[in-house]
């Protein structure tokens, strides 16, 4: 980890950072990188049932870091079928890495991907209480999963296979910089993920409010777990070392309550 | 021989040491969870995965302790009078050097720390058992706050009460060992409880 770029695991510095550019325009949801990362990842396919939609399964798991999500929006205009990859969007701000009690389990890599180191993993589910975007799901011995972007492809020169095997360039990969740039290029004037918590690095290229795809406009760390971190985290050794003090300074100041008549009872 | 009065029964002294060595294991992991320059105490403990069952475990002991401490003190705890609150208004004597109005069996600060010690245990191990169970995203991020609230009580009032006991008070700690006091240091310490007895 280079600590000039992420202090204490926060994006500080662009530059390096690596991401995928998401556009659901182009995307026809063949879900060719739904099924690519669960190949990549050795995930098994999970059994589903017909509930009305082609988007399955329901939800993500922890077999399924990826599922392109199928919204139907019908309004004044014609309908509108969207395609939008749901996963894990490697926050510069991740609300799971503040929230873990256990150091190494969630790690940012040199690209700033939010990564997960399994052994390190105790299971105690508050990653998902920290996440704004409701990813971490867990395996059957409740170790953390998520989509780690290919953080087993990338330091080493390859790309995701989701951005990989994509035939429409829905889901590009490239430098977290640049793909702003070219989304800009390509007339999309605000690139979700470009600002908020330190830069998503999913970014989502969307011709409407984000609002429209069911994104949160203004996605931020969960507000009970920002006053924990900002404010019940620090307390918590100030108050012990506060009261510990006090107490001391008591005792060598004021004293204790010698009673000289019953003296003889001190243990 | 000096003439000696119970102030603990064998049971209530063995409880109450369940309870301070449970809740001092439970410090000690939590505070290696809760910040990550104190992980090596987790490491101590044996790695993390197994400081998390021992935090766990200690919790249901702490708990089932906590619980078996109400037959002992909350009765006495919730008899707040006049001179209660005259003590809490002078904060003992402790800082004048006055002497405070007397006090029962337990005095008020004793009191009004056990009712705080209470509140935020059963909250700290209610807590605590949903955040091992697991439930939905909005109740883990309120019960993980909710934790960390009372912990925060529980560290700022628990040194104030060892203090207390110890350095503070000479001769108070003998109840956690022998759980008997001096008849002298019980009418100086606690008067109107010595006349309850009708030692006087
Ligand atoms: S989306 Fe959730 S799991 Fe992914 S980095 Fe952000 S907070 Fe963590
Ligand atoms: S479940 Fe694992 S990764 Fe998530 S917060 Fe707990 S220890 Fe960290």
């Amino acid at each position: 980890m280079t600590t000039q770029v992420y202090a204490q695991g926060r994006t500080r510095n662009q530059a390096g950072r690596k991401g995928l550019l998401v556009t659901p325009e182009r995307c026809t949801a063949c879900r060719g990188c739904q099924t690519a990362c669960k190949e990549w990842n050795h995930l098994l396919a999970e059994k589903t049932v017909n509930w009305g939609t082609y988007e399955n399964p329901p939800d993500l798991t922890s077999n399924l870091y990826n599922k392109i999500r199928f919204v139907e929006v019908t309004g004044n205009k014609d309908i509108d079928w969207l395609f939008i990859s749901r996963r894990c969007v490697h926050c510069g701000d991740a609300g799971c890495m503040e929230i873990c009690p256990s150091p190494g389990a969630l790690y940012r890599t040199r690209e700033g991907i939010v990564a997960y180191d399994r052994d390190k993993c105790i299971g105690c589910k508050l990653c998902q209480a920290g996440c704004p975007f409701d990813i971490p799901r867990y395996d059957a011995d409740d170790r953390v999963t998520k989509c780690h972007l290919c953080d087993d492809r990338v330091p080493h020169g390859l790309e995701p296979a989701c951005s990989k095997v994509c035939p429409t360039d829905a889901i590009r990969y490239g430098d977290w910089q640049s793909l702003i740039a070219q989304a800009k290029e390509e007339g999309y004037q605000t690139v979700y993920g470009e600002k908020d918590l330190a830069g998503l690095g999913i970014l989502y290229a969307f011709k409407e409010k984000p609002e429209y795809y069911g994104f949160d406009s203004t996605p931020g760390i969960p507000a009970s777990v920002a006053f924990w971190k900002g404010v019940l985290k620090p307390l918590s050794l100030l108050g012990l070392g506060a009261s510990v003090g006090a107490a001391l300074v008591h005792y060598v100041t004021i004293g204790p309550k010698e009673d000289e008549e019953s003296e003889g009872g001190a243990a | 021989m000096m003439k000696m009065v119970q102030k603990a029964t064998p049971w209530e002294r063995f409880n109450h040491w369940v309870l301070l060595l449970s809740f001092f294991v439970l410090t000690l992991t939590g505070l290696g969870f809760l910040y990550n320059s104190l992980s090596w105490i987790n490491t101590a403990f044996g790695g993390v995965h197994l400081a998390r069952g021992i935090h766990n475990w200690a919790g249901i002991i702490f708990a089932a302790s906590l619980v078996l401490t109400m037959a002992n003190y909350l009765g006495e705890s919730l008899k707040f009078g006049s001179d209660d609150f005259a003590w809490l208004g002078q904060l003992g004597g402790y800082l004048s050097g006055r002497e405070a109005p007397p006090q029962g069996k337990l005095n008020a600060g004793q009191k009004l720390f056990y009712l705080l010690v209470l509140v935020a245990g059963l909250v700290i191990c209610a807590s605590g058992l949903i955040l091992w169970m697991g439930a939905a995203q909005g109740t883990m991020q309120l019960v993980h706050l909710l934790h960390n609230l009372a912990f925060l009580i529980l560290v700022i009032v628990v040194p104030f009460h060892v203090y207390a006991a110890t350095a503070l008070n000479p001769g108070t700690f003998r109840i956690m060992t022998r759980g008997t006091v001096p008849l002298k240091w019980a009418k100086k310490h606690h008067p109107k409880w010595v006349k309850e007895l009708g030692l006087e």
